[in-house]
């Protein structure tokens, strides 16, 4: 659950950690303070209550400290984001992702488009975004990244995955009756798999650009990669 | 009949009653008015039945959304049908969002005890504009009605999301339009209560007493006021402009016309945003007027309070396309918008270490409106603390529009505003009515609601990260377990909710009676009136005496003092 | 208005029918609060100037976005038929000035003929504004119409706030003549008079609104080039 799925999503989950990590400490003073006063000041041991009209310096404080921390909150949000920004500038590989009600279309240099997404493995990999029709987000969760898929526009994100393996896709910008179904798959694999993948791809392009044979090019690599992943599985359990 | 004596060996609850025991007053309820029967209430200009019509009415629109939200949560209970299609989930979810903001949540406050309350804590004998006031809710009755007509007369009810973001709010087979312009008239409806709350607390003060002399419940009306004149208009025009565009393509948000769907969103949550401070400010006034009462303490930092609410305002509107991290505008927005969310943050931080410090060295007594407030202090911080994640960027791409935002907003809404409805609710009860409620039943339904609204929307927040987006028909088996309990507290949640509702509904009518300052508080509503109020609030026209959180003082100084 | 403010700072405070006690009577609340209404009447403008708001804010977002859509597009606009309107305009602000200054030295009659001449300047407005609207529609650019989907996506934007705009400017020029002319009515049956011109004066400033934001539409649509 915890590999390193890419650098981006451990970051992002550092970030949550950071800030969830202070959150909680704060919910559990506060509160921990409100119970101990609701004990010690209650009207059955204190009947007499005593006026205290504030303290500049502590109300100093409590804006001061909470200030500080909150921007470096903010830091670590725009430090992650902006990682990942730079990304974008200098990709390996171009995929156009088009989204319509309610499927996706995976746009590729060679001209293919596919329902599934294939990526390599180690190699930044940039998503140029937009929609045929309504809003839609391209949302993988593993990945920790989202963006919306606007009409008339592209918009991009970036991902450089570390680890081979099928990922979930989805959106996230309510479209309609089946917005629920519009599920589909990322692959990453591994580079050469990759490029033969991407090559059988071209060809079957140039010889026959009809379905079918995009559908079978499809099934082949599914296989391919799912052999790819239980190799890797036996090897691990060999060493053990 | 300026000087009023005070008698120092009785409580000020003594002094009420005699005085109101000297002489017989007709309350607001049998005064004789120029109609009669239901007419007496739908034309009358008095604040105070306005503001009982307007608590009926909230509470009839809000049953609706309660049952379509038990109904959508049944339906995630297993995943694929359970009770319904995908088009009735997606109206449901739709029609619970529009009745629940715009008829319940936004007017909710202001609308019922802003109404019947304010006025009295200034010691004024109405709003400036009663006319004006009786429009506002003939407007928000029709604007209700319509919102209710297109989800029983409509062909497909509305599917949009409460959002109606362009364009599928202008593609969709669904009817839109009835229950937009039913949104245009509400907010009509709240820009000109507002208004009137605005021209009010300027204008009406009784004499001697300053604006940082009113009690916070007011400041916190003030402060939504504001905003409610500013944002509302905003969210007018774009409603207006989605109708028109619908209508007859006026190329204004339709990508395929050259529009530009992305400035949809800018003008809906520039007033949607701040709709939450709309929300929230008064449920804070409510808080402290509820924590001062029971623990017979000042305010701590009072001042700090009434200018942070007016802080969150400026700021609040700021901040309005944090809802829009991943909606493609530019890098920079994104970052300007991400810092001054976490900017209006500490205001609201400062409220909750103010309302702490009002706890130390007070004499608390654990009522069910106090119950309330330092419930609502535990569940608003979860939904405060959990929104400084959705305010920075990278994880909130990462979690937004997955249920990890509907936990924090409700959280947020249910923890913060509507627990304080309820607060307020049960704190003005004896006040609006001369009766009293069960207090034990009251009390048992809140903490069953205090466990429900935790075990409802925690769940949540995990399935939210794991990566379960909002709005969706359908899940992942992975998820049911999160499914599951959620729903099993949207039952406890209902439960205790309507427990709560029975209860006090069954005392307005067979409460134990109670005239005078039941609570003992400092505020003028509760010292210089009787319960019920008469007609004009009070039997002669009051006198600002003390600031209104003077309670007693049993320091050593003022112990010498008094010797 | 340092004539006026007099009378404004002070709360006319009246209530008839005190007796709490006697379930008979009748209560009648009379409050008067001059200053207060028009504090009410510049929130209330000042709403309206947000609405607007909204709509400038998307004007300038689709300027920026293609500003040579919008030369081309304002070029098919007659500045003539603008110019008219916004002297028009200017003229009736005037007017509605001298009627209430005619009120508060009590000329009635003075104050109902400048009040005919504001409404008068209204319904000039109106028909030139019908003739503009008739002739662009008679051309065929209308929103949703086929001419106009064959333009450049630029200028389907600058005439769909176009017509959103004026259209909008103009019913609110329909309201403001009818709340003029109800003023009228309100002068003959003397609910307005010289101690009681807040009505007057409210409409007043609602009428110099509907001027103020023509005189920003007028340079938006038809100067700039």
């Amino acid at each position: 659950m915890f590999n390193s799925i890419s650098k981006y999503a451990d970051q992002v989950d550092f970030a949550m950690m950071y800030i969830m990590v202070i959150s909680v400490i704060m919910l559990l003073g506060v509160t921990a303070v409100m119970l101990y006063f609701v004990y010690k000041y209650s009207h059955k041991r204190n009947k007499k209550p005593i006026q205290t009209h504030g303290s500049a310096a502590l109300e100093t404080v409590w804006i001061v400290v909470p200030t500080i921390i909150v921007i470096s909150m903010f830091y670590v949000g725009y430090a992650d984001f902006d990682t990942n920004r730079d990304l974008l500038d200098d990709p390996d590989y171009v995929i156009g992702v088009m989204a319509k009600q309610f499927d996706w279309d995976f746009n590729y240099e060679n001209g293919a488009s596919l329902d599934t997404l294939y990526v390599p493995v180690n190699k930044t990999t940039r998503f140029d975004i937009s929609s045929y029709d309504v809003l839609h987000s391209f949302y993988i969760p593993s990945f920790r990244i989202k963006e919306d898929a606007v009409p008339g526009r592209t918009t991009q994100y970036a991902i450089s995955p570390l680890e081979i393996g099928v990922y979930d896709i989805t959106c996230a910008e309510y479209c309609g009756v089946r917005h629920w179904n519009m599920y589909t798959k990322i692959k990453v694999l591994s580079q050469d798999e990759y490029d033969k993948w991407y090559a059988g791809l071209t060809k079957s392009l140039s010889e026959d650009t009809s379905e079918p044979v995009k559908e079978e090019v499809v099934e082949e690599t599914e296989t391919t990669e799912e052999e790819k992943v239980e190799a890797e599985e036996n090897k691990e359990e060999v060493t053990h | 009949m300026s000087d009023v004596s005070i008698d120092i060996n009785k409580s000020s609850r003594e002094i009420q009653e005699e005085n109101h025991n000297k002489g017989e007053y007709t309350t607001f309820y049998d005064v004789k008015t120029k109609y009669k029967g239901i007419l007496s209430w739908l034309l009358t200009t008095d604040h105070k039945r306005i503001g009982l019509m307007y608590l009926y009415s909230l509470m009839g629109f809000f049953l609706v959304g309660l049952t379509l939200a038990f109904l959508m949560r049944f339906e995630m209970l297993t995943p694929g049908p359970t009770i319904m299609d995908a088009q009735e989930y997606n109206s449901a979810f739709t029609l619970h969002g529009v009745i629940m903001v715009f008829l319940f949540i936004i007017p909710g406050i202001p609308a019922v005890f802003g109404n019947f309350i304010m006025p009295m804590q200034l010691g004024a004998e109405d709003v400036s504009f009663p006319r004006l006031n009786l429009m506002s809710y003939h407007l928000y009755l029709i604007g209700g009605f319509m919102a209710l007509g297109s989800l029983i007369f409509g062909g497909t009810a509305i599917d949009t999301g409460w959002t109606f973001y362009v364009p599928y709010s202008l593609r969709t087979g669904a009817d839109v339009i009835l229950p937009l312009m039913a949104a245009f008239i509400l907010g009509f409806s709240s820009i000109l209560t507002g208004l009137n709350f605005v021209v009010t607390m300027h204008r009406m003060k009784v004499k001697g007493m300053g604006m940082f002399d009113m009690p916070l419940f007011s400041w916190g009306l003030y402060a939504t006021a504001w905003i409610q004149v500013i944002a509302t208009p905003v969210i007018g025009i774009t409603i207006v402009l989605v109708v028109l565009e619908r209508a007859f393509n006026f190329g204004i948000f339709d990508p395929a016309l050259g529009g530009d769907p992305v400035l949809m969103q800018h003008l809906f949550w520039i007033y949607s945003h701040p709709a939450v401070y709309i929300m929230i400010l008064p449920a804070f006034g409510v808080m402290s007027d509820v924590i001062a009462t029971f623990s017979r303490r000042q305010i701590y930092g009072y001042k700090a309070m009434a200018i942070s609410m007016m802080a969150i305002v400026f700021v609040g509107y700021m901040v309005w396309a944090h809802h829009m991290f991943t909606s493609g505008m530019s890098d920079f927005a994104r970052a300007m918008f991400s810092f001054f969310t976490f900017l209006v943050g500490v205001p609201t931080g400062v409220k909750i270490f103010n309302w702490l410090a009002t706890l130390w060295r007070g004499s608390i007594k654990i009522t069910v409106p106090m119950f309330f407030s330092l419930a609502s202090i535990f569940l608003f911080s979860i939904g405060g603390l959990t929104g400084l994640v959705l305010g920075a960027l990278s994880t909130d791409v990462h979690l937004h529009d997955t249920y990890f935002v509907v936990a924090h907003f409700h959280y947020v809404i249910l923890g913060g505003i509507l627990t304080m409805f309820f607060a307020a609710f049960h704190y003005w009860f004896p006040k609006m009515f001369g009766r009293m409620y069960n207090q034990k039943v009251a009390m048992f339904g809140a903490i069953m609601y205090f466990i429900g609204v935790n075990v409802l929307y925690f769940p949540m927040f995990i399935m939210g990260y794991q990566g379960m987006p909002r709005r969706y028909y359908d899940y992942l088996p992975e998820f049911q377990i999160y499914h599951v309990i959620s729903t099993v507290g949207s039952w406890i949640l209902i439960t205790a909710i309507l427990t709560m509702i029975i209860n006090l509904f069954y005392a307005i009518k067979n409460g134990r009676v109670e005239k005078g300052n039941y609570w003992e508080a400092m505020t003028m509503e509760w010292e210089d009136s009787p319960s019920p109020p008469p007609l004009l609030n009070f039997e002669k026209t009051p006198v600002f005496r003390h600031g209104p959180y003077d309670y007693p003082d049993f320091s050593d100084e003022k112990i010498e003092e008094a010797k | 208005m340092s004539a006026v403010s007099e009378t404004h700072d002070n709360h006319h405070h009246d209530h008839a029918g005190h007796g709490y006690g006697d379930n008979s009577k009748l209560y009648i609340h009379i409050f008067r609060d001059d200053l207060g209404s028009k504090v009410g009447m510049w929130l209330f403008l000042f709403t309206e100037v947000l609405l607007f708001g909204g709509l400038f804010f998307l004007y300038f977002g689709y300027r920026v976005a293609d500003p040579q859509a919008f030369h081309d597009a304002a070029l098919n606009l007659d500045v003539m038929l603008g110019a008219v309107n916004t002297i028009v305009l200017l003229t009736s602000s005037l007017t509605m000035v001298l009627a209430i200054v005619a009120i508060q030295r009590d000329s009635v009659k003075l104050s109902l003929f400048y009040l005919a001449v504001t409404i008068a300047c209204a319904l000039t407005f109106l028909v030139n504004k019908y003739f503009e609207w008739s002739a662009k529609i008679h051309h065929g650019i209308y929103p949703g119409s086929d001419h106009v989907a064959e333009m450049p996506q630029g200028e389907i934007s600058f005439f769909g706030l176009y017509y959103l705009m004026t259209g909008l400017h103009t019913f609110h020029v329909i309201v403001g003549a009818i709340i003029i002319a109800v003023c009228m009515v309100f002068i003959v049956k003397k609910h307005i008079n010289k101690d009681k011109y807040i009505i007057l004066e409210n409409s007043g400033l609602y009428w110099h609104l509907v001027d103020l934001i023509w005189i920003f539409l007028f340079p938006l649509f038809y100067l700039l080039h």
